[in-house]
């Protein structure tokens, strides 16, 4: 009994410790307060961890928390510690109503569906307050490094439209200056020695050469950004603040390198849960918690029985509820065998179609569940009849677009040459046509603080993912399969 | 004379053995991997199973038909089908929804042992292997493609990424890549040719990821016309060949 009291004791204690509930979880840019080196927030499943692995920071007049554009914007905005070092649609809304929409995170540009709607409408602002996406709006036909235009295999049509900006004559695909708008989540800028590890000269999915980093010359893993555009940290946060923050005049080395020198020391990880208390420490699984993200070494392929992807849970079968029930979603996650059929990049790359295999297969690399090869997968979210929006092509939140296929272009794997599809993906930056909704794969840590999910926001809720994946791969998933799944992804 | 008429029936008896179609893959699923089959002229052939990308046979997929080129191996049946090693594996580009035909597992049906079952990898990571000779001198290097196909695959990636290395520490003065296409025949006797401008194209590729892996002087070449096929050894002609010369 004693034994007893003191495990309660001990872990209220750990539990208090992650919970702070009268601090503001926004930080405004400028607001120049210093970052501690473990921070907790509040999220849907129980408490964030965040760690500044340097220690504290002051963010005074650091070029992260700073606006060097003309929107008011830094990179803060949308790269909160809060959010997993993201954003979520309920910090989104809650934003919204605290500043009646007039925070920078709504900026005209790519905070609303399109610059040219009126901004003082939450119906302007409808994908990002009920998506979380913002619009990335991205050159037609894509360049080359010299700027002259790129190959493309195919043609790209807007069928429908609901944000106007694809058929817009000043922001539109006919516009002077030809641009396809997609809408897309941001990425957590976290846990990055992960994100960027594991570059190789030729990427196993194309037979092509990797992109290099301008700097050194290496060859870059290209997992950085939904569809790979950007080749390092640094041309990432360069590329983002001529965009995103609208910046006039570019930033210079010396920020840049501050901003990146920040971003690769954040390691964000799920702390505790809501009713299990603290996920680390003693007798929990060495693979949870931010101090494993921090000690733990890069580029390691987890998708085997010894050393898996997010470590072993034996530690918490047979334990409490919540823990067993972890347990048992981390072992659907490494061992579960379905059909993985029609995935463009995993089925089309000489392992078969379809392929009999785990979730582990394609989520390999240890603790992010990211493909440690360049990541773009066609797993079929943003393309018809499989993708995410309910319904018909004319009920779509988001812009459909139809895309045909040269006759000398190698046609879309599993589509043929004429696909519809809400995003193309990575085929807007690489012009090829089986490349049409290949989306990188996304690191899967800090899951619970940046809601929805996939890179169109469509799945609100870790149920609505792994719904979609039950229903895409005909996995047969039971009830309590789902929710073991889901409360696995939630502790990550 | 008599040496003719040996190499004649070498030829008849070998072409008996071989067999070369294209057709819809055919899927069967057992308690382990999965079996790729196909069927030609009312027969069932195996052709492998699932494995890794590092494997020597990459299996066919469903919604494209396959052109196959092997030979019957001895032995029994595998997987309900006859066994053909060697044999070579082309998924046909196009889409065609016809091909959707996945059996399920059923006793007595069982894969071969496979390197990797259908879960999470067994296999440690092992290091290289005892020293090889080096290579010296001038040495030519095969890349080896599916039929009307450009996609490197993993094996031939090593093999591009193994020539620039050779060629990178001999300082190799003269780097010659040579692309060709070719033209398979099938059982049935009817020829299929590469599409134009393939050879150029795998010059082409190879010739610019050497480059960017630090080889230079690279002359590229290739051969329009599409190699005549023999039925046998076709898959071997659908190639980029890199000349290093010290």
């Amino acid at each position: 009994m004693r034994r007893l009291l003191l495990v309660c004791g001990i872990a209220l204690t750990l539990s208090a410790q992650y919970q702070n509930n009268s601090k503001p979880t926004w930080i405004e840019p400028r607001s120049g307060e210093t970052l501690p080196e473990f921070d907790a927030f509040d999220d849907v499943n129980g408490t964030l961890g965040v760690l500044n692995a340097s220690g504290p920071m002051s963010t005074e007049g650091h070029p992260f928390f700073t606006p060097l554009g003309t929107n008011g914007r830094a990179c803060v905005n949308c790269h909160q510690p809060a959010y997993g070092m993201s954003v979520s649609a309920v910090g989104l809304n809650e934003r919204w109503r605290l500043t009646d929409g007039k925070d920078p995170v709504f900026a005209a540009f790519d905070g609303s569906n399109c610059p040219g709607l009126p901004q003082d409408q939450r119906s302007s602002h409808s994908l990002l307050l009920n998506r979380g996406l913002f619009r990335i709006p991205l050159s037609w036909p894509p360049k080359n490094a010299d700027g002259s235009p790129k190959k493309v295999e195919f043609t790209i049509e807007v069928v429908r439209d609901p944000t106007g900006c694809n058929t817009s004559k000043d922001y539109g695909l006919k516009s002077a200056d030809p641009t396809v708008s997609v809408y897309r989540r941001p990425r957590p800028t976290a846990n990055l020695k992960y994100v960027v590890s594991g570059g190789r000269s030729i990427v196993l999915k194309t037979g092509m050469l990797a992109d290099v980093d301008p700097e050194t010359g290496n060859p870059v893993a290209m997992n950085l950004m939904t569809d790979a555009r950007e080749p390092s940290l640094k041309t990432q946060a360069l590329s983002a603040i001529m965009g995103h923050e609208q910046a006039r005049v570019p930033p210079s080395p010396k920020q840049i390198e501050k901003i990146v020198e920040y971003e690769s020391q954040v390691y964000v990880a799920q702390a505790a849960h809501i009713f299990g208390g603290p996920l680390v420490g003693p007798g929990s699984p060495a693979g949870l918690g931010v101090a494993a993200l921090r000690d733990h070494r890069a580029g390691v392929l987890g998708d085997n029985d010894y050393d898996q992807v997010f470590g072993l849970f034996k530690e918490w079968k047979g334990n409490d509820y919540y823990r067993a029930s972890v347990a048992r979603g981390a072992d659907i996650f490494m061992f579960r065998q379905f059909w993985l059929r029609d995935a463009t990049h995993i089925n089309s790359i000489g392992l078969g179609n379809p392929l009999k295999r785990t979730c582990a297969t394609c989520h390999n690399s240890q603790m992010t569940g990211q493909d440690l090869s360049a990541g773009w997968v066609d797993v079929g979210t943003t393309n018809y009849p499989t993708w995410t929006e309910p319904g018909s092509l004319e009920s779509s939140e988001l812009p459909v677009f139809k895309i045909t296929c040269a006759r000398d272009a190698d046609p879309h794997p599993y589509l043929g040459r004429v696909i519809y599809t809400t995003d193309p993906g990575r085929a807007l930056i690489s012009g090829r046509c089986s490349d049409v909704g290949s989306i990188v794969m996304q690191q899967l840590r800090g899951l619970a603080a940046r809601a929805p999910y996939f890179a169109n926001g469509s799945a609100k809720t870790l149920r609505e993912a792994v719904d979609f994946y039950d229903r895409r791969f005909d996995m047969k998933l039971t009830d309590e399969e789902k929710e073991d799944l889901v409360n696995f992804l939630g502790a990550l | 004379m008599r040496r003719v008429w040996f190499f004649g029936l070498f030829m008849t008896v070998a072409l008996a053995q071989q067999r070369n179609f294209v057709s819809c893959p055919i899927v069967r699923d057992t308690k382990t991997v999965p079996c790729f089959l196909a069927e030609y002229d009312g027969e069932l052939y195996y052709l492998g199973i699932q494995q890794d990308i590092t494997s020597e046979f990459h299996p066919p997929q469903l919604k494209h038909e396959v052109l196959v080129e092997g030979r019957i191996a001895a032995g029994p049946r595998i997987c309900g089908g006859i066994p053909l090693q060697p044999v070579s594996i082309s998924v046909v580009k196009e889409v065609n929804l016809a091909c959707n035909t996945l059996l399920p597992a059923e006793p007595g049906i069982d894969a071969p042992p496979a390197p990797r079952g259908a879960g999470p990898s067994s296999r440690r990571v092992e290091g290289p292997s005892g020293p090889r000779e080096p290579l010296t001198g001038q040495h030519e290097f095969t890349v080896l493609y599916a039929f009307n196909d450009d996609y490197l695959e993993f094996a031939a990636n090593g093999v591009v990424s193994e020539a620039a290395a050779y060629a990178k520490r001999i300082g190799a003065k003269n780097v010659k890549v040579a692309g060709y296409r070719a033209t398979s025949v099938l059982s049935n006797g009817n020829s299929l040719v590469e599409k134009a401008g393939l050879a150029e194209k795998r010059a082409q590729n190879i010739a610019t990821l050497l480059g960017g892996l630090g080889v230079s002087n690279v002359a590229v070449e290739s051969k329009a016309e599409a190699e005549a096929g023999d039925g046998q050894t076709d898959p071997s002609r659908r190639r980029v060949t890199i000349l290093i010369t010290p």
